[in-house]
């Protein structure tokens, strides 16, 4: 007697509905997104009105740091005989062969080398050193082509070369590029939608108009600028 | 919801079957699926980058008679700086333009008592009205604006073509031609940058050029005179002007 009998209440919630609500949330996600690609530094574009967007297909990518270092990404077709790993795979054997007559050098890659660079997303190094720089590790790479970390060896060599029989390290990677077998990419950068320059919006123009003027001098003056959108009223 | 009633019916029947009810925790399913969303979530980009075409002209050298000059009233020449710190970061962006040629005294030198450079702006509109920059280069272009104007009307209200690919596409092809039409008074915007210019203010500057439907401009390298003049405007005595070119 006098003994108040509690009541056990179950605490168990049931899960299913939050459970639904989160994999509809995934499968959204997986299929809207595309992955953020690894770069060297984090830029933050400047802003523009312009909505033409960035293709996603033979599209070449010009990192300028805001200390001018410059790096460069290639994009491939979506057709798989032009994918992105074929193209830099050709790409590298023929920037490696035309350094090597235009400054008689005697570099050679391996094959493990080749495929190495066809996994790598962004690239800039000097290309005496690309062979180094391919047999290190994932992490050294990356570390190799940071500029806060390796400011003087981070980056593509280049300078106000004019004279074309004798091209800087930039030259040689662009001209190589637009020569690949993928008629696209020809095509793509000849419209002017080939070649997006991408750069910080503090960086002085000085590092941007020699990208520039190095693009001018191959007469690929038609490219692109990466922006972020913004309205008339910013 | 995830509970499965197997239990018979529990009247007649004689062996009083027990209502058995399987209830699965979706609990920790729910925790994995949280962390791959967190997971999408921070490795995805959502917003694609946009881009801003623009062409240069050749590097080759063009010979004098050929090249194009630019009438004397249609031009504005913009000028883009900035003040760098320590680091060679822009602190302060500045904009300066002038109209026209710059007056020279009769010994060739730049005439500093007629400075026709001012200071300016670039401002977003306000209320839907331009200031700053965006406002003279409106009212430069006021005629091939006016036309763009009563276009974009007629997009809007779709009456263009039929479809609306149709539209959009009529729409861009007549916008093109006024945009190049040579009976309207149109200017020609030089840009010119310094080398310490943020690259921002240069995207700022091309983007005024599409805001404006402003067809002809250029992007040139800073000349001597323009940095006497610029000097002058920020009162810093000619001889201490940067080095260039």
């Amino acid at each position: 007697m006098g003994k108040v009998k509690i009541k056990r209440k179950s605490t168990l919630i049931d899960m299913t509905a939050m459970s639904d609500v989160t994999v509809l949330l995934l499968t959204f996600f997986m299929l809207t997104s595309t992955f953020l690609q690894k770069e060297p530094v984090t830029v933050i574009t400047p802003s523009s009105v312009s909505e033409i967007k960035v293709p996603t297909a033979n599209l070449v990518t010009v990192l300028v740091s805001p200390k001018g270092n410059v790096f460069i990404s290639l994009t491939g077709d979506k057709d798989s005989t032009y994918s992105s790993e074929n193209m830099r795979a050709e790409l590298i054997k023929s920037v490696v062969a035309e350094y090597n007559k235009v400054y008689n050098k005697n570099i050679s890659l391996t094959a493990a080398e080749v495929s190495t660079f066809a996994k790598t997303n962004m690239f800039g190094v000097s290309i005496a050193e690309l062979k180094g720089w391919l047999d290190l590790s994932q992490e050294q790479r990356d570390a190799y082509i940071d500029p806060s970390k390796n400011p003087e060896k981070a980056g593509i060599p280049i300078d106000m070369n004019q004279d074309l029989s004798k091209p800087n390290e930039f030259q040689i990677w662009m001209r190589a590029i637009y020569n690949l077998s993928n008629p696209n990419i020809e095509g793509t950068i000849k419209r002017g939608e080939g070649i997006a320059i991408k750069a910080d919006k503090s960086t002085t123009y000085d590092k941007i108009q020699v990208v520039m003027d190095n693009l001018q001098t191959m007469k690929m003056n038609k490219f692109s600028l990466m922006t972020a959108l913004k309205t008339e009223d910013e | 919801m995830a509970q499965i009633d197997t239990g018979g019916d529990s009247g007649k029947g004689k062996s009083h079957q027990k209502k058995m009810s399987i209830h699965v925790d979706f609990t920790p399913m729910v925790d994995m699926n949280m962390l791959l969303i967190t997971f999408f979530m921070l490795c995805t980009t959502m917003i694609k980058s946009q881009t801003l075409q623009i062409s240069l002209p050749t590097n080759e050298k063009v010979e004098k008679e050929q090249q194009n000059k630019v009438k004397q009233s249609e031009a504005i020449t913009v000028i883009l700086d900035s003040d760098i710190d320590e680091n060679g970061t822009p602190t302060k962006n500045y904009l300066y333009y002038y109209e026209g040629m710059i007056p020279l005294t009769e010994d060739g030198q730049v005439d500093l008592a007629l400075n026709p450079m001012k200071e300016e702006q670039f401002l977003g509109n306000e209320n839907g009205a331009a200031r700053g920059m965006r406002k003279i280069f409106q009212d430069r272009n006021k005629q091939v604006l006016e036309k763009i104007n009563v276009l974009k009307e007629q997009w809007k209200n779709k009456e263009l073509a039929s479809t609306e690919a149709a539209n959009d596409s009529v729409y861009q092809a007549r916008a093109k031609e006024i945009r190049n039409d040579s009976n309207l008074t149109r200017p020609v915007v030089i840009i010119k940058a310094t080398p310490n210019a943020a690259y921002e203010s240069v995207v700022t500057a091309l983007d005024e050029m599409q805001i404006n439907s402003i067809s002809r401009y250029q992007i040139d390298r800073i000349s001597h005179n323009d940095s006497v003049l610029m000097m002058a405007l920020k009162g810093i005595p000619y001889g201490q002007t940067p080095a260039e070119e």
